[in-house]
Order: C-alpha cells, then sequence, then structure tokens
C-alpha cells in the first residue's frame, strides 16, 4: 500500500463546444482493496465533478461500467488497482458512440442488437396460466443459463478486432453467444434458416476472423470461442444440407 | 406494435457459407501441399546432398505427369485460396489504420497472428508466384539445378525470406482454422498453440538444413 | 418511469393489450437494479421434495408473518395466488429455472448435512430453494443469477414487442393539475436537454432508495427518485417510509452482499481480537438469529469499539474458514468469488470484512390494490418503489422479485383498464408550469454563488441515516437526526456546482437536482420513525422494543405538502381491510405484543375478493 496512483484519463465532452479530446492528468492515494469503482468516484467528488463514468451494481453484474483498462477492456468496477501498475490510462471503450469522457452508449448498441438477432423465443404456443410448465432437465437448463450469463457489457466487441474495422455493422461475440443461447433452447422453435439469415453472412457469424479477443476479455468467462466455432459449423453444414436436399 | 414474428421468406445469401469452406479447404489443402513440397525438398538431405533420392522422387513425379499437372493445379489453389482470402483483408485506408491501432494498443497475442497471417500472405503471393513459375518453367527439376539457383546469393535471400513467411502462414493458419471450426476447443488451445509453434519451428529448422545442404554440399 | 422488472412487465401488459408504452430508465434496461438479485423468486409451486404441499395458503401466512402484520391481506392473497402463474409464464418467456432432478440429494443446514430424495415423477419440473422466513422451499432460481435472467428474458419480451425504452433519460417531476398525473418531465443524461414525455397513465418504477443511507447493498443508482417525485407534487403519499430492512454482510468496502448461506452453513461472526459474540448476546440462535437481529448486535458491537478499524470505517469479520476448501468451492462459490474478485481475499484462509448495509426499502409510492397511486388519477407505482403493501414492515427473501413480476401484470391489466375506461386532457399550461418549475430548480443550481458541495451533503445524510435511523432507532438519536436533516435540507439549498462546464449530462449538475428530493424522503424515514412508538418488523426501537397492535396497527402515510416546509406531514391508515388471519406471534425475532383490541381485526375472516 501507500502507493500514489497516477491516472491518465481520456476527457471529452461532446455537448460542449469548446471541449476538445485529451488526457487529463490525476493523482490518488491508494487504499487497501481499492478498485476502479472507488477510486473513480474518490476523483469525481474530491478533484473533478464533471468526470462521466458509468457505474450501476458496482458487483460485476450489470455490465456498466466497461471501460479500456491500460489498453484492455475489462470491468472497472471488479478491478482492483492492486493489480495495476502505479499508472493507469483509461480509455472508453471504441465501437461504441462516445456520450462524454469514459462513459459510451452501449444501450443503443445492444438494444439494436437483440432486434437483430431477434433475441427472445420464437413459438407459435400460447401460454396457457392453468398448465403445469413444460419439463425440462435441470442439465439443460443449466446449460441454457450458462449462456444466459451475458451481461452485455461490451468488452468483447471493444476487444474484437473485427469490430473495430467493421464497427457499425459487425454483430459481435454477444450476438453469436445469444444466437447459440436460442439454438440449444427447445423452446424456440426457430430452424437452421432462420438463424441463418439472421447470421449467416460477413457481418454475422462469416465476418468473425477467430481472433479470440472476445474469449480472452470476456470478464464473465463466457466459452465464446466453442459456441462461436459451433454456430459457424451449424451454420456452414446447414448450407451443405441444402446441397444435398437439392433446395 | 407487435414486431412481425414471421420471418421473411427471402432465400439466404449462401454465398457467405461456401465461401467460408472454400476458404478453409483451399487453405488446408495447401497445408498439406506444402508440408510434402517440404519433404521432398528435404529429400537432398538424405544422400547428404547428393541429389540421387531428389532426382529420383523429382523423375517420379514428372514421369507420371504429376509436376506439370500438380503445379498449375496448386497455381490455382493457391489463386483461389488469396481470392477468397483476400475478403478479409483491410484494404481500405481506414480498415488498416483501425486493425493497426487496434493491435498495438490491445496487447493480444491472437489479434497478433492473425495481423501476422494477414501480413505473411501478401509476401507468399508475391514470392511464391515467382518461384513456381521459375522451377515449372525450367523443369526438369533436379538437384544440381535447385543448387545451382541456391548458390547464387539472390535466390538464397529469397528462400530465407520466403521460408519463415511460408511456415508462420501455415503453422497460424492452421491453428486458427481449428480453433474457428472448434477443432481446437477451449480446453485444449494452449496446448494446441504450443504444438503448432513447435510443427512451425521444426518445419522452419527443416527449411534451414535443406538450404545449407544446397548452399554447402550439393554440386552445382 | 422505469425499465427494472416492475416497469417491464407493466409496459408488456400494456402492449400486448394494443396501447403505446414508452419506459424511460435512467440506464439500459438490462442494468437495472433488478438483474443484481440473486437468490431467487418465491412461488409455491411445490414440486420439490422439499416444498411438498406447499400451496398459495402457505405463502399468504408466510408473508403477513413476515410483514409482521403490516401488510395488506388482500394483496398478500392476491399475490400468493397469482406468484405460480408468473413464474411458469417466466418459463414460457425462456427463463431456464433450474428443474427437479430425480434420486438422492444433500442439503445443509446450520452446518450440518441432510438427505433428500426426488420422487421422478416430479423430475423436469421447476425447483425451489430454501429462503429464511418459509415453511416450504419456495424459492425458484437460476443458479446464481434469478434477477438477471428475469430481467433479461422480460426485456426479450419489450424487444419483441417493439416497446420502446429511452434509456439515459432521468424523470425529474410529473406533470399534473392537481388533480390527474399526464406525465413527466425529464432529462436526457447523454445531451443534458430537458424533455417532456405526456401519458394517459404514468407509471413509477423506479426501485427503491437504499442509497439515502451510506452504506447499501443496493446498486448506486438506487436513490428513490420515484418515491422523491411523487411526494414533490404534494398530493401523493409514501406509504410506510420507515420501513427499511438492513442485511447483516455487506463486504466492506464497497456494501456487496454475501449470502446468508454462509451463516447458515456455519459461518461465525468475529470482533477486532477475533472472538465470537453472536453467543454472548443471543445464546440460543447464536448467528442463525433472524436477519435483523444480527444487524442489531453487530452495530451494538462495533458501537462498543469492538470493531475492526480499517480505511473505510470500522467492521467485524466474517469466519467461514472451518467449513472447509471443499465446501466453500462447491456450496459458497459466489461467496468465493466475490471474495477473489473484488477483495482479493480467499475465505478458505482469509477472513471477509462485512457490515450490516441497508438492503431493501419496503415502504415507497402508497397505491390501492390495483397499483393506482394515492392522490392522483393516471398516476400509478409498481416494484419495490411501489407501497402496495405487500411487504409491511420486513420483506420476505424471494418475495421482492415475485412482487415486481406478480404486481406488474396486475397493476399492467388495470392501467389498461383505466386506458379503455375514458379520455384524458393534456392541458398546455399545465405541461408548461411543469417545465418552467424544473428549469427553475436547474437555473437555481448553475447560477448558484452557494458554497455547498453536493457530495459532501450527500455523505452528511447517508451518515445521519445509518448512524441513527438504522437499525437500531431510539428516540434521542431519532430527534437529532430530523434536526440534522433538516440543517441539510436547508443547506442544500445553497449547493454551487463547481463544476466549469455544464454542458452536456453533467453528473454533478444531475446529483444537485436530485439532492432535495432525497433529503426530504430522509425526513420521511426519521420523522416517521420517530413517531412510531412500537418496534414492528425491521422497526426497531429501543425504548419501545413490544410490538404495538393496541397503537399502532396502521400504516404511516407521508406527505410534504408545500417546499418551504421542514417536515412532512404524517397520517395513518389500516394496515388491512380484511384480516383472514388476525395478529399473533410471527415465530421468531420473538418479541413481546401488545395486543390489538379492535375485535374487526382479531377474528379471522374468510378471503374476501
Ligand atoms: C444485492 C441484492 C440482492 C437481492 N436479491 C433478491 C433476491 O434474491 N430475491 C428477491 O426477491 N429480491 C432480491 N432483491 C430485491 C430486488 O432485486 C428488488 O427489489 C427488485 O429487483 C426491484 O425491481 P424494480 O423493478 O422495482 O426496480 P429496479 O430493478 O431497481 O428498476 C428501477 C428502474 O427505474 C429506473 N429509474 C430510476 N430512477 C429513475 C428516474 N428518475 N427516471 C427514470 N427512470 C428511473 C432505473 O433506471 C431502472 O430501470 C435484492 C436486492 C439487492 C440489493
Ligand atoms: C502456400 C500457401 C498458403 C497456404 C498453405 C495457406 C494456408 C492457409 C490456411 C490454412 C489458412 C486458415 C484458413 C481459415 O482460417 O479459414 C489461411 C488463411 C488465410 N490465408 Fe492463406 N495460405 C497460403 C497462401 C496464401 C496467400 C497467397 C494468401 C494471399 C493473400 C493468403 C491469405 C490468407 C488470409 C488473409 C487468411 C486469413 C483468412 C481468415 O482468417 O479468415 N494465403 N491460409
Ligand atoms: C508445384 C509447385 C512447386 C514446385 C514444383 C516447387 C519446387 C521447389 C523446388 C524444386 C525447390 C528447391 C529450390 C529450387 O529449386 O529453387 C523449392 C524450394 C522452396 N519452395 Fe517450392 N515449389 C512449388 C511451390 C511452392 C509454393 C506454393 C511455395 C510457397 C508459397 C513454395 C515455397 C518454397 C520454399 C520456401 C522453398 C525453399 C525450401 C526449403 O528450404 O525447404 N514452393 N520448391
Ligand atoms: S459476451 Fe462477455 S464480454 Fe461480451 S458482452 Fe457478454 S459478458 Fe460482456
Ligand atoms: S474477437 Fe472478434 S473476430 Fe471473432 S473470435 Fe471474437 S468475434
Ligand atoms: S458496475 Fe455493474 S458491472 Fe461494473
Amino acid at each position: 500500500m501507500g502507493r500514489t496512483l497516477k491516472f491518465n484519463i481520456f476527457r471529452f465532452n461532446a455537448e460542449d463546444p469548446a471541449s476538445v479530446p485529451h488526457m487529463d492528468g490525476f493523482r490518488l492515494e491508494e487504499t487497501e482493496a481499492m478498485t476502479l469503482f472507488i477510486a473513480l468516484n474518490r476523483l469525481r467528488e474530491q478533484q473533478d465533478p464533471t468526470l462521466m463514468f458509468d457505474f450501476m451494481c458496482r458487483a460485476g453484474i450489470c455490465g456498466s461500467c466497461a471501460m479500456m483498462i491500460n489498453g484492455r477492456p475489462d470491468l472497472a468496477c471488479h478491478t482492483k488497482t492492486k493489480d495495476l501498475p502505479a499508472e493507469i490510462t483509461l480509455l472508453p471503450m471504441p465501437v461504441f458512440k462516445l456520450i462524454g469522457d469514459l462513459s459510451v452508449d452501449t444501450g443503443t448498441w445492444f438494444r439494436s442488437m437483440n432486434e437483430k438477432v431477434r433475441s427472445w423465443i420464437h413459438t407459435d404456443n400460447r401460454f396457457e396460466p392453468g398448465e403445469e410448465e413444460e419439463r425440462m432437465d435441470n442439465a439443460l437448463a443449466e446449460n441454457i443459463y450458462e449462456l444466459d450469463r451475458c451481461i452485455e457489457c461490451g468488452c468483447c466487441v471493444a476487444a474484437c478486432g473485427k469490430a473495430a474495422m467493421m464497427p457499425d455493422k459487425f454483430m459481435g461475440a454477444t450476438a453469436f453467444c445469444r444466437i447459440t443461447r436460442f439454438m440449444v433452447d427447445p423452446r424456440d422453435e426457430r430452424k437452421s434458416d432462420e438463424y441463418f439469415e439472421v447470421v449467416g453472412n460477413e457481418e454475422g457469424i462469416f465476418g468473425c476472423l477467430g481472433l479470440l479477443g472476445c474469449e480472452d476479455t470476456c470478464p464473465k468467462n463466457l466459452p465464446l470461442q466453442d459456441q462461436l466455432a459451433m454456430l459457424r459449423r451449424k451454420m456452414g453444414f446447414s448450407q451443405i444440407r441444402h446441397l444435398f436436399s437439392g433446395k | 406494435m407487435l414486431a412481425d414474428e414471421t420471418i421473411p421468406q427471402i432465400r439466404p445469401v449462401r454465398a457467405e457459407a461456401w465461401l467460408e469452406f472454400v476458404q478453409v479447404l483451399t487453405g488446408v489443402a495447401l497445408v498439406a501441399f506444402m508440408w510434402m513440397h517440404m519433404l521432398l525438398v528435404a529429400s537432398i538431405n538424405v544422400d547428404l546432398g547428393g541429389g540421387r533420392v531428389l532426382n529420383l522422387i523429382a523423375r517420379f513425379f514428372e514421369a507420371s505427369d504429376m509436376t506439370q499437372i500438380g503445379g498449375p493445379l496448386i497455381a490455382a489453389v493457391m489463386l483461389v485460396h488469396f481470392v477468397v482470402a483476400a475478403r478479409k483483408l483491410p484494404l481500405r485506408v481506414r480498415e488498416q489504420r483501425a486493425i493497426w491501432s487496434h493491435s498495438l494498443s490491445f496487447h493480444h497475442t491472437d489479434t497478433w497472428l492473425w495481423v501476422v497471417q494477414a501480413g505473411t500472405a501478401f509476401i507468399i503471393l508475391i514470392l511464391g508466384s515467382i518461384h513456381m513459375w521459375t522451377v515449372l518453367t525450367t523443369l526438369p527439376i533436379t538437384a544440381a539445378k535447385s543448387a545451382g539457383r541456391i548458390q547464387g546469393r539472390w535466390w538464397l535471400g529469397f528462400y530465407l525470406v520466403l521460408l519463415p513467411m511460408v511456415e508462420l502462414h501455415v503453422g497460424i493458419g492452421v491453428y486458427r482454422a481449428g480453433v474457428k471450426w472448434g477443432l481446437i476447443k477451449r480446453a485444449s488451445r494452449k496446448a494446441s498453440a504450443r504444438f503448432e509453434t513447435k510443427l512451425a519451428l521444426a518445419m522452419i529448422a527443416i527449411g534451414l538444413v535443406s538450404l545449407f545442404t544446397f548452399l554447402v554440399l550439393t554440386k552445382a | 418511469m422505469g425499465a427494472g422488472l416492475a416497469g417491464e412487465r407493466v409496459a408488456v401488459a400494456a402492449a400486448v393489450s394494443g396501447f403505446d408504452c414508452l419506459c424511460l430508465s435512467i440506464v439500459p434496461p438490462r442494468r437495472s437494479h433488478s438483474s443484481a438479485a440473486q437468490g431467487g423468486m418465491q412461488a409455491s409451486l411445490g414440486n420439490c421434495a422439499m416444498g411438498r404441499g406447499d400451496s398459495p395458503d402457505i405463502h399468504f401466512a408466510d408473508t403477513v408473518k413476515g410483514s409482521d402484520w403490516g401488510c395488506d391481506q388482500e394483496v398478500a392473497r392476491l399475490f400468493a395466488r397469482t406468484a405460480p402463474v408468473a413464474v411458469r409464464e417466466m418459463a414460457f418467456w425462456g427463463i431456464p429455472w433450474n428443474r427437479v432432478v430425480a434420486g438422492k440429494g444433500f442439503y445443509y443446514k446450520a452446518g450440518k448435512k441432510y438427505e433428500k430424495i426426488e420422487p421422478a415423477e416430479r423430475a423436469g419440473t421447476i425447483t425451489a430453494r430454501d429462503f429464511g422466513g418459509t415453511a416450504k422451499w419456495r424459492t425458484c432460481y437460476t443458479s446464481d443469477g434469478t434477477g438477471h435472467t428475469l430481467l433479461y428474458t422480460m426485456d426479450s419480451q419489450v424487444v419483441r414487442l417493439g416497446i420502446e425504452v429511452h434509456d439515459r433519460v432521468e424523470a425529474l417531476a410529473l406533470i399534473h393539475d392537481g388533480e390527474s398525473c399526464t406525465g413527466v418531465v425529464a432529462r436526457c443524461l447523454k445531451t443534458g436537454k430537458l424533455r417532456v414525455y405526456l401519458a394517459r397513465a404514468t407509471l413509477i418504477a423506479t426501485g427503491g432508495y437504499g442509497k439515502l443511507y451510506r452504506e447499501s447493498t443496493n446498486a448506486v443508482i438506487n436513490w428513490g427518485d420515484g418515491a422523491a417525485i411523487a411526494l414533490d407534487t404534494g398530493l401523493v403519499p409514501i406509504g410506510n417510509p420507515e420501513a427499511v430492512q438492513f442485511h447483516p454482510t455487506g463486504i466492506v468496502p464497497t456494501n456487496i452482499l454475501v449470502t446468508e448461506g454462509c451463516r447458515g452453513d456455519g459461518g461465525t461472526l468475529k470482533d477486532v481480537d477475533e472472538n465470537r459474540f453472536m453467543n454472548i448476546y443471543e445464546p440460543e440462535k447464536q448467528e442463525l438469529a433472524s436477519r435483523d437481529v444480527v444487524s442489531r448486535w453487530m452495530t451494538h458491537h462495533i458501537r462498543t469499539g469492538k470493531g475492526v478499524p480499517g480505511a473505510y470505517g470500522a467492521h467485524l469479520w466474517l469466519d467461514i474458514r472451518h467449513l472447509g476448501a471443499e465446501h466453500i468451492k462447491t456450496k459458497l462459490r459466489e461467496v468465493e468469488e466475490i471474495c477473489k474478485e473484488f477483495l482479493d481475499r480467499d475465505p478458505v484462509t482469509q477472513l471477509i470484512p462485512v457490515r450490516p448495509a441497508q438492503h431493501y426499502s419496503m415502504g415507497g409510492v402508497r397505491t390501492d390494490r390495483d397499483g393506482a397511486a394515492y392522490g392522483l388519477k393516471g398516476l400509478f407505482a409498481a416494484g419495490e418503489a411501489a407501497c402496495w403493501d405487500l411487504h409491511g414492515f420486513n420483506r420476505l427473501g424471494g418475495n421482492s422479485l415475485a412482487e415486481t413480476i406478480v404486481a406488474g401484470k396486475i397493476v399492467g391489466e388495470k392501467i389498461v383498464e383505466f386506458l379503455r375506461g375514458g379520455e384524458t386532457d393534456f392541458k398546455t399550461s399545465v405541461v408548461h408550469r411543469a417545465v418552467e418549475k424544473v428549469r427553475e430548480r436547474i437555473d437555481a443550481v448553475t447560477g448558484s454563488s452557494g458554497k455547498e458541495n453536493v457530495y459532501l451533503l450527500r455523505a452528511a445524510m447517508g451518515d445521519v441515516l445509518m448512524d441513527q435511523v438504522g437499525i437500531f432507532r431510539n428516540e434521542a438519536d431519532l430527534r437529532d437526526a430530523v434536526e440534522k436533516l433538516q440543517a441539510i435540507y436547508e443547506r442544500s439549498k445553497k449547493i454551487g456546482l463547481r463544476s466549469s462546464s455544464v454542458h452536456g449530462a453533467n453528473p454533478e449538475l444531475s446529483a444537485c437536482l436530485r439532492l432535495p428530493g432525497m433529503v426530504r424522503l430522509a425526513l420521511c424515514i426519521a420523522r416517521g420513525a420517530l413517531m412510531r412508538t412500537e418496534s414492528r418488523g425491521a422497526h426497531a426501537r429501543e425504548d419501545y422494543p413490544e410490538r404495538n397492535d393496541r397503537d399502532w396497527l396502521k400504516r404511516t402515510l407521508a406527505y410534504w405538502k408545500d417546499d418551504r416546509e421542514l417536515l412532512p406531514v404524517l397520517d395513518y391508515e389500516l394496515p388491512s381491510r380484511v384480516w383472514e388471519m388476525p395478529p399473533g406471534e410471527r415465530g421468531y425475532g420473538s418479541i413481546k405484543i401488545i395486543a390489538s383490541e379492535d375485535p374487526g381485526i382479531c377474528s379471522p375472516r374468510p378471503e374476501t375478493n
């Protein structure tokens, strides 16, 4: 302990005509069990009240606080200063629209992603209030949950070179993972072709270069590598089936 | 208010799926060829530069017309692979800038691997074409002829560049194809990467030994 | 207002009936605090072995007991009856509820291992886990992310139905003419611009007000905006503001919750000398006493100077080392993860720093059984922001997620009825006045030459509430707290902005606009607590330790009639119209009861509808 941390923080306020993008330096005494959540709030409350950043749950479950921490995207609230060098550089995540300083608009991005991949259970059944629930094997339920754990933080998108090259179009690992979540769910009646329609293209799974920045940064440790491969195979082979079925 | 629930019945663009297969299959085909090729060239080492084994093999391939047909075929596969894979390359200035600044700030091995693969691809395209043209227009292949080329300084430098480029591209390519299609799983990724690195280094080593043999032992 | 579980469930109900609706939220909907709930949601499905024989009747009884007879029994009935349907509906929409696995299994209670057998004929139905204060295992869950899956699934329906959500928009005031509410004035947190939203029906579903307190397990945006805005009208009361629940084990420094399971499985609490103390205060139940009891003794022990000093104030230790690595790594995995991820501590070999923290606000915008707020037509409330009054003076774990969805469903349908029932007039003059008022508030802050620092004031308020309106309450402290809060309220009118530029969202400006409302709400809590001279549920008076059904079987209604006032006006009403279950013993946290003398309350009556 007892270190003085030096922060280099990206500053820009798009709404202020006088603002130009630049880096600001701050100094802060490190305290025990300090996370970037504590550090940034202290900076705002004690040094610069205009500093913009987002936190919500401060417990690594809501996905609000992703930013570039010394070059890598991660959740600020679960990043301990102890694990960082004394000089810490914070940048907003790329790809997403900048709101100000470290704050980016992930809300709009994820809503449009969810619309694009039609991320809900598609079924022709109707809910019958009086009936018992459809049964499901517990192992399957846990498997779905495993894929449902994505917190839409955006780290996998910020860590993806393909998304950097194709910022407004490429869907990102989170979308692929979401699709596989519905694929394994028997309640969703969509067929391969319907999924193919959504992700079987350059903006989708075939645009993925296998860079695995997503896999290596996902703070929830979702099995992205394996899910992406599964999706690529499923989508690829569904077309081979078409060749043989002559359609 | 309700978003449209039925998926519109347009035929999806299937081309992307096929191109993806073509890319990986041509890649793998080229890899298979490159390994064979390396072994053939390495046969020069078997009799310590005597060239008898290599000549034998070369004659066999030519006599059975495999070189005459296979050579252009390989060239064609390479062309197809190039055309298909080039879709992925950042061709616009904006994309170039994006991927460079991304890779430079984001210290991440697998991202660099791709950058290296894309970079080596360009060099292979040019040098590989020159090489194939030279070899295939001066058939038959003999140990002496090859040694002659390599003992000329210019060609030596040429191969010293091409060899590591090819092996990097091949090594990375196999690993990445495995990752992308799921042959390499999360659990086996580290081990596979290590294996691929060793394999690539071994191939480079074999290539260097062959070049050395051509350079020093084989009589032009 | 609000795109958490409650807000979105109401929106879905309205959209399904063909109405246009729009959700406002400070954060993207899926980041709402509902996502943080891990434990689960109660519904009496009775599928699993330990839940066999469960029914809405038992759920109802548990809820009423839990509330210490402070809840509305009609609401509790309605709730218990609807919860199973709500859970199944969520399953239909895609929640991967954990399911019954046939065969032998084990569970732990008080550190001991027990065996249970699940019969094959129930395999694959939705299972449940054990939660405090329930007679049966009734809490449905998805591993450790129940709130997360619920909220994501709910939002998937919102996306499916094309319901618009404006995120990063903060409601600042209601538009009303003294009779009907016709929308809100809001501020965009991307651009900083004011916006007007007109609506025939307005819903407050803004969640709890935990962040008034210095230490709270709530998310950092749970400032109680909805309650503050409602209070601001002078017409809408806050029900039972003093009913605030605390949790014994928030970790220090960030107050992230670690589960009760730690103590349930045999974990112990220790002080600065690493000695246990719960065995002294509660020889019988020790660490297993109920949430509020443990929280109280922890606070007491810290006050006697036995806390562990630290950079973030004094705390105590939670010790689970003796449970062993295997147990911790399997049964208490979340705890291990939280410790490692946020504290860099290994609970297998190290102690965990904990202290009690605010956890849940039972109080909120007072509504009737249909979710319609008192005082204004066209205004509704649901979820933690509301005092529908399901929880009375103590909420049971797992009942609040259930409330958001059940209330959302019911209130949503009632709003649809309301919308079908008649027309609304929008008066431009009313809109104009509302906007002007908000603009004046902004100008007052930005143009102020005041020297008060908003963050310091907010911290001062948090200190007063935590230290004097916390777990233990007594007259002297409460009186003092009210005075201090009044002083803070006065000072809050002299806040000066320290920011160099006020363009855009400016977080400091947001805080300034919010603070006066927060302090008013804090005053409602403190004043309500001061006046209530009894102990009931989470409201514990040291000077009035008995539950007094004779004088206090009633619900507080706090109004703030005028900006210039320094105190809320308190009014009271009977907690329930129907007394299906007359007041009695809870069966835990035993205290003395002064019985009610009202015959209408004391004899049980059949359920009416
Ligand atoms: C750590 C923790 C664990 C919990 N675990 C459980 C559990 O296991 N089981 C259980 O039943 N309950 C649990 N709870 C309680 C439960 O999570 C909450 O009571 C419930 O989620 C509240 O939901 P809500 O929809 O009412 O509000 P929230 O989910 O808090 O949503 C509030 C919404 O209002 C919006 N909003 C707020 N202010 C404004 C404004 N001014 N303008 C516009 N929008 C605004 C927000 O953006 C948000 O969208 C837990 C709570 C905590 C703190
Ligand atoms: C002998 C020569 C070559 C061999 C053995 C070879 C092999 C491979 C392999 C196995 C892959 C992985 C396939 C995949 O990821 O789907 C690959 C990818 C690639 N190759 Fe080649 N290749 C060769 C030549 C070339 C040439 C000449 C180019 C031309 C520019 C090229 C460009 C690429 C690119 C850009 C990729 C990456 C594509 C992606 O990641 O999606 N390669 N190559
Ligand atoms: C059918 C086509 C090919 C034939 C017949 C062929 C033949 C040969 C021969 C005879 C040599 C010995 C050196 C010489 O004679 O100059 C050689 C070396 C080499 N070739 Fe090829 N080649 C072919 C295609 C390729 C391709 C496509 C590549 C890579 C893109 C390649 C890369 C190399 C390299 C790097 C060497 C040096 C080898 C070493 O030291 O191991 N060749 N090749
Ligand atoms: S997949 Fe992982 S990194 Fe990507 S958004 Fe989800 S949680 Fe974040
Ligand atoms: S980083 Fe990007 S390219 Fe694919 S493997 Fe992950 S999405
Ligand atoms: S603040 Fe919620 S994940 Fe960091």
